[in-house]
C-alpha cells in the first residue's frame, strides 16, 4: 500500500493510502484530521476514484468537479489538497 | 431578560453512550422535540476518540490502549483524535438549530462564537485563553481545548474537551503522535504543546470548581440562562438505538 500523509499549512492533515494497478487506482482510502461536511461525500469519492486513471490532471479534475457538484463543505482542506496528498502517494 | 436554554449537568457515562446522547441531543433539536440545550460530561473508562475521518491504525497504539484498559470510540464529527481521560478532563456540548441566527454559517466563526464559554471560563479561573483557529482554544500558544462541530438534522453540535490535567504517559502512550517510539524526549517535546488547568493555576483545582467556571463562562458568553434539566423520554429512546451503533465495531473500525 502506498502512502503519503500532508499537513495543509493553517490546517489540517491529510493521509490517502492506495494502491495502483495497469494505471488505475485499484484501491484508495482517504483519512485525516479535517472537517467535511456532508460527511459521506469522503466515501463517495473514494468510490469514485476506484479505476480512475492514476495521473494527476485526471484526479485533480474529479476531485474539484465532485466537490463543487456536491457543494461539499471542507474545513482545514481543500480540494486541491487532497488532489496533491493522492498525486504524491501514487508516486511513492 | 436573557433567553433560557436547558442545562444538562455535569454526569459520568462511558464513551458509547456519551456520543450517544449528544446525537440523540441533535437529532431531537434538529426535529424542534428538544430545547437549546448546554451539557457537560465526563467519561469512564477513558477512552480514545477518533474524529470521523481518521483510521484507527494511523492514530492508536491498540497494544497501550488495552493496557490501560481504555475505550476506543468515534464521534460523527471530523476532526483530531483526543485520549478524553476520566481523570483529566471535562467535555461539554452545546446544541443549537442550524439557522441559529447567533451561529455563522462560516465554520470559523461558528468555531469561534462557540468556543467562547470555555475561554469565559477560563477567564472565570484567572486565565487568558484565546480562539486559534480552526478549533482550537490556546493559552499562551499551547492547547488547552479542542473542539468539534457537525451540522445534522437540521441542528449543529459542538463539542469539546478542556484540559484540567494530563498524563503525558497514558496521553502519548495511546494516541500515535509521532511515527518515532515514545521516548522521554518525544513526551517532553509533545508537552509542550499542551497544557492544563492544574499546570496554568499550580494547583489541585478539583472538577466542581471547573465544572462552576464553565457554567458561569457559558452563562456570559451566550448571554443566556441555563435551565436544569433532564434528557426527554424521546431522547432516552434515541440513545438506546444509537449507542448500538458508537460501540459497534463496524462503526469504531469503519476506517
Amino acid at each position: 500500500m502506498k502512502r503519503f500523509e500532508y499537513k495543509v499549512p493553517g490546517g489540517k492533515l491529510l493521509r490517502a493510502k492506495l494502491e495502483v494497478e495497469a494505471g488505475k487506482i485499484r484501491v484508495i482510502q482517504l483519512t485525516g484530521d479535517f472537517f467535511m461536511q456532508p460527511e459521506t461525500d469522503l466515501e463517495e469519492l473514494e468510490a469514485r476514484l476506484i479505476g480512475s486513471p492514476a495521473d494527476f490532471a485526471t484526479i485533480e479534475s474529479a476531485i474539484s468537479e465532485f466537490f463543487s457538484a456536491k457543494k461539499t463543505v471542507i474545513t482545514g482542506a481543500c480540494p486541491a489538497d487532497f488532489a496533491f496528498v493522492i498525486n504524491q502517494a501514487i508516486r511513492i | 431578560m436573557p433567553i433560557s436554554i436547558r442545562f444538562l449537568d455535569l454526569k459520568v457515562n462511558d464513551a458509547y453512550t456519551n456520543m450517544a446522547v449528544d446525537e440523540a441531543i441533535t437529532k431531537a433539536r434538529g426535529e424542534g422535540k428538544a430545547p437549546d440545550t448546554l451539557r457537560f460530561y465526563m467519561w469512564k473508562p477513558s477512552a480514545v476518540t477518533l474524529g470521523y475521518f481518521q483510521s484507527v491504525e494511523d492514530e492508536v497504539n491498540l497494544e497501550a490502549l488495552q493496557r490501560f484498559g481504555f475505550n476506543l470510540n468515534r464521534r460523527i464529527s471530523g476532526g483530531g483524535a483526543v485520549l478524553n481521560s476520566e481523570r483529566g478532563e471535562i467535555t461539554y456540548s452545546i446544541v443549537l438549530k442550524e439557522d441559529d441566527p447567533r451561529v455563522s454559517t462560516d465554520p470559523i466563526e461558528s468555531y469561534h462564537y462557540l468556543c467562547l464559554g470555555i475561554i469565559e471560563a477560563l477567564a472565570v479561573l484567572g486565565i487568558k485563553a484565546d480562539f486559534k483557529p480552526i478549533n482550537d482554544i490556546v493559552v499562551a500558544g499551547k492547547k488547552i481545548s479542542g473542539n468539534a462541530q457537525i451540522r445534522r438534522y437540521g441542528a449543529v453540535l459542538h463539542h469539546g474537551t478542556l484540559l484540567v490535567d494530563f498524563d503525558a504517559r497514558e496521553m502519548f502512550g495511546v494516541l500515535k503522535i509521532s511515527k518515532e517510539k515514545l521516548s522521554d524526549k518525544m513526551i517532553q517535546q509533545a508537552e509542550d504543546r499542551v497544557t492544563t488547568i492544574r499546570r496554568l493555576l499550580g494547583r489541585q483545582i478539583g472538577f466542581p470548581e471547573v465544572r462552576d467556571a464553565l457554567e458561569k463562562g457559558y452563562r456570559k458568553a451566550l448571554d443566556v440562562k441555563l435551565a436544569k434539566a433532564e434528557l426527554t423520554p424521546y431522547e432516552e429512546g434515541l440513545i438506546k438505538h444509537f449507542r448500538e451503533r458508537y460501540a459497534s465495531k463496524d462503526w469504531i473500525y469503519r476506517r
